[in-house]
């Protein structure tokens, strides 16, 4: 067979003109195999040490504020749990092979926090919080509201730790959620150290159960549903009923801090998509070298495919900066302003998830299939 | 033309075609129902999306296990020859059944499954090397009319020819499309892999492939070049296996292909395989002719000019329709198109209210992952889902509930564009053969069949 694709290759020469369809600029560029080491030793494994530092430090200060809950205690208990929820935008998109397994973000980041579920299991103090009712009790979203919104005055909160009666409970129930979320971070991270990494470098297909078809999906469907949708759409009323609903907002208890939650979840999309390392900031293979080896483009335009993403980031990116950082105060008395950011959103949305993954030739399902 | 009509050949053909068919089948179902389709595919969704006409046939709950056990059975009762007439009929009622209850999962190779065993009801491959043929001696026969065996190998011609034809298209001729997506996907395979990364191996694909759909019928009707031809189907058929995920497809043509070989080489096969599994001489029936009295004759031949007549109109359809065919896929279906499009969508459904209710729709709360990838480049699945959407909400409560899809379709490595009128209330339009108004132009032009 070779030898006759070689023969056929050799008659037909450079004679057929490849016509005005995308053509590869650098056929060694779309090495798959290149470009998951790259993502996985240089973005994502990073990445997570990134993460785990700042979560690692965000549990000390848990743990001293568990111990001697006081203003100071909670102060540094704060500042570390808005840089690891920072952090965590970083890590999030990684949707694939142990996190997808694990399903990670439901025990980090699902909200709004059911704070009638959280006052109920820390009185009852055995709540099982793995089962999907319980996701909206625990996490980043459970964290903020335990240190943040439990009352009008940081003294107001710290007495919940101190006098109110059931201040042990609350402490155990605190740390049980600080204790899940290392202990499943942990098996994730634990898996993809131990193994998972060479696993992950060397399925270079493109059918459903390859890499780079789990992390397209993962990450197409953290823009549109976790980015797009959580963080803004949702809020803004976009998706239903037309009025907002700024109670849904990221970080509700710590309202200055939303807008930088998406705008890192945002850029960390961006990054992602631009191969950006996260030891060095420099670009390395990633789905824009790898679409532009495919040689993915607007064939009315000539313009690359890789081009119309960034400049439509950048258009997103700009609405975004735009807004204040109280992202709860500008859903509510500047809604049209969110709502443009949803609809800068929605068409990256339709171009990562059609024209991106199109031109990838990337399956999604295991059935058999003859032709789209 | 009438002498063609009174000659007879051998028997054998016709046997082997039976058993190889049915054996593949009885493959196909298990495979199926050993991967869990029955169940991803047919029994968890909750909407299902039913071809125009046979709204009727849906998935029948935990009995579908039970249709499939019917049709797995029937196929390997036809590759016996065993009650041979009724399990051609039930095997061909059952899998076409399961091809009807969701269009989602249409494959052309399906529907050529339907058509050869609605032929196969027809035809005279039960009395040779057959429990029939053992069972009921005085009803075997070793001969059959020539025009039975032609038959299959004229419908297995109509698939290639049509199939060849359907790629003489622009986008797959000159731009090497959608091999020039689907082959780099492939590189990392070995030897051949780094060779998909240029475009030029795309479009001799492309140029292989349509000179070998429209060549191969003839090249194998004819006795010197059939075992090139022959070598050429193997080939062919194991690297498209090997290159996209098309199932049973390549297989079931490698073994179909052989209605082409002469007497000789079938009987030479039914007699080793009889040796090796030591049947009875029985099993291959009595010397005689199967001769049809005239009327059934009549009947029998008049049936297959229509069946031939329609199969040879129904592919040339869409030239009804006023839309490029691969944008609105008005007439596609049933027409040999196979893998000629790399085409994606995205489909987003808001359904508003008189009262100024509004609620967009997440689509995989209701469908599955194969159905929405399938219903967001096809616009009846669209409509047909747009209805659903528009009943479920009516039930919850929105009154007079009008759905509108926002709409973004790729086709060929073009950049993506709306697909479909979005200020069109698509609970109000209705299905029907006439050309959707709602699809948007495509254009740009693909030039060709």
């Amino acid at each position: 067979m070779t030898a006759l694709v070689g023969l056929l290759l050799a008659c037909s020469g450079n004679d057929n003109d490849p016509g005005d369809g995308p053509s590869p600029t650098n056929p060694a560029a779309n090495d798959r195999k290149v470009m998951l080491t790259h993502i996985a030793d240089n973005i994502i494994l990073p990445a997570y040490a990134n993460f785990k530092t700042k979560f690692d430090a965000m549990t000390a200060k848990s743990d001293a504020f568990a111990a001697k809950p006081d203003k100071a205690t909670l102060t540094d208990f704060r500042q570390a749990w808005a840089d690891a929820y920072t952090e965590w935008q970083k890590v999030e998109l990684f949707d694939v092979g142990p996190a997808e397994g694990h399903t990670l973000r439901f025990f980090f980041n699902i909200y709004p926090a059911n704070t009638a579920g959280i006052e109920e299991a820390v009185q009852i103090g055995t709540v099982n919080l793995d089962v999907p009712a319980s996701y909206p009790k625990q996490g980043f979203p459970a964290l903020d509201y335990l240190i943040n919104g439990l009352g009008d005055t940081d003294d107001a909160i710290l007495s919940k730790y101190t006098t109110a009666p059931d201040a042990a409970k609350r402490i155990a129930y605190l740390k049980k959620i600080t204790g899940q979320m290392g202990s499943v971070f942990s098996k994730v991270y634990g898996e993809w150290t131990g193994g998972y990494r060479d696993t992950f470098v060397n399925a270079t297909g493109t059918d459903a159960g390859s890499s780079l078809s789990k992390l397209v999906n993962g990450y197409v469907l953290h823009y549109e549903r976790y980015i797009r949708s959580g963080k803004i759409g949702i809020p803004a009323g976009a998706m239903a009923g037309g009025t907002a609903a700024p109670e849904k907002v990221e970080s509700l208890y710590k309202k200055d801090l939303s807008l930088t939650l998406a705008k890192t979840a945002h850029q960390a999309a961006i990054d992602f998509f631009n191969g950006k390392s996260a030891k060095d900031g420099k670009e390395g293979p990633g789905f824009k070298t790898y679409l532009n080896a495919l040689g993915a483009k607007d064939s009315r335009t000539n313009t690359s495919l890789v081009d119309i993403v960034n400049a439509q980031f950048d258009v997103a990116n700009k609405q975004l900066a735009d807004l204040k950082p109280n992202l709860y105060d500008e859903v509510k008395t500047n809604t049209p302003a969110v709502v443009k950011v949803y609809d800068e959103m929605q068409k990256l949305v339709r171009m990562l998830k059609v024209d991106m993954t199109s031109a990838m030739g990337i399956t999604i399902t295991y059935t058999d299939n003859d032709g789209d | 033309m009438r002498g063609y009509f009174r000659t007879y050949t051998s028997a054998a053909p016709l046997a082997v075609f039976r058993i190889a068919f049915g054996l593949m089948l009885l493959a196909s179902i298990v495979r199926f129902w050993s991967k869990g389709w029955i169940e991803e595919l047919y029994i968890r969704p909750t909407f299902f999306f039913p071809y125009y006409g046979f709204e009727a046939v849906r998935p029948l709950g935990n009995y579908t296990y039970l249709l499939f056990a019917v049709c797995g059975l029937s196929a390997l009762l036809l590759a016996l020859g065993w009650l041979y007439r009724a399990a051609a009929v039930l095997l061909f009622l059952s899998f076409t059944y399961i091809e009807l209850m969701d269009k989602s999962t249409y494959l052309n190779h399906y529907y050529f499954v339907s058509l050869v065993t609605f032929l196969l009801i027809f035809l005279p491959a039960d009395g040779f090397f057959s429990v029939d043929a053992r069972r009921n001696p005085q009803r075997s026969f070793r001969e059959v009319p020539r025009w039975t065996v032609d038959s299959l190998r004229l419908l297995m011609g109509i698939v290639y020819v049509y199939a060849g034809l359907a790629k003489l298209n622009t986008d797959w001729l000159l731009e090497g499309m959608p091999l020039r997506i689907w082959l780099p996907a492939r590189n990392d395979m070995p030897v051949i892999g780094p060779l998909f990364n240029y475009p030029e191996t795309a479009l001799v694909f492309s140029w292989f492939g349509a000179l070998y759909d429209l060549t191969i019928p003839f090249l194998l009707l004819n006795r010197l070049t059939r075992p090139f031809a022959y070598a050429a189907v193997v080939v062919f058929h194991v690297l498209t296996a090997i290159l996209f995920p098309i199932g049973m497809f390549p297989y079931i043509m490698i073994v179909a292909a052989l209605i082409f070989f002469p007497p000789a080489f079938h009987k030479n096969l039914l007699n080793r395989l009889g040796h090796l599994l030591r049947l009875p001489s029985e099993v291959f029936g009595r010397a005689g002719k199967r001769v049809y009295t005239p009327l059934v004759r009549r009947l029998l031949l008049s049936g297959l000019a229509v069946f031939f007549l329609i199969q040879s109109l129904i592919p040339f359809r869409y030239l009804l329709y006023p839309n490029e065919l691969f944008w609105s896929e008005e007439g596609y279906r049933f027409s040999w198109r196979v893998m000629l499009m790399e085409k994606m969508g995205y489909v987003q459904f808001r359904v508003v209210d008189d009262t100024g209710r509004r609620q967009t729709v997440n689509n995989t709360d209701h469908l599955t992952v194969l159905q929405e990838k399938m219903m967001s480049t096809q616009p009846d699945m669209i409509l047909q889902f747009a209805h659903y959407l528009r009943d479920f909400y009516a039930r919850r409560g929105f009154r007079n509930p009008k759905v509108y899809a926002e709409t973004y379709v790729s086709l060929n490595g073009r950049l993506g564009r709306t697909y479909l009128d979005p200020a069109v209330n698509l609970a109000q339009e209705t299905d029907s053969f006439a050309p959707k108004k709602w699809i948007l132009p495509f254009e740009d032009e693909i030039k060709g069949l």
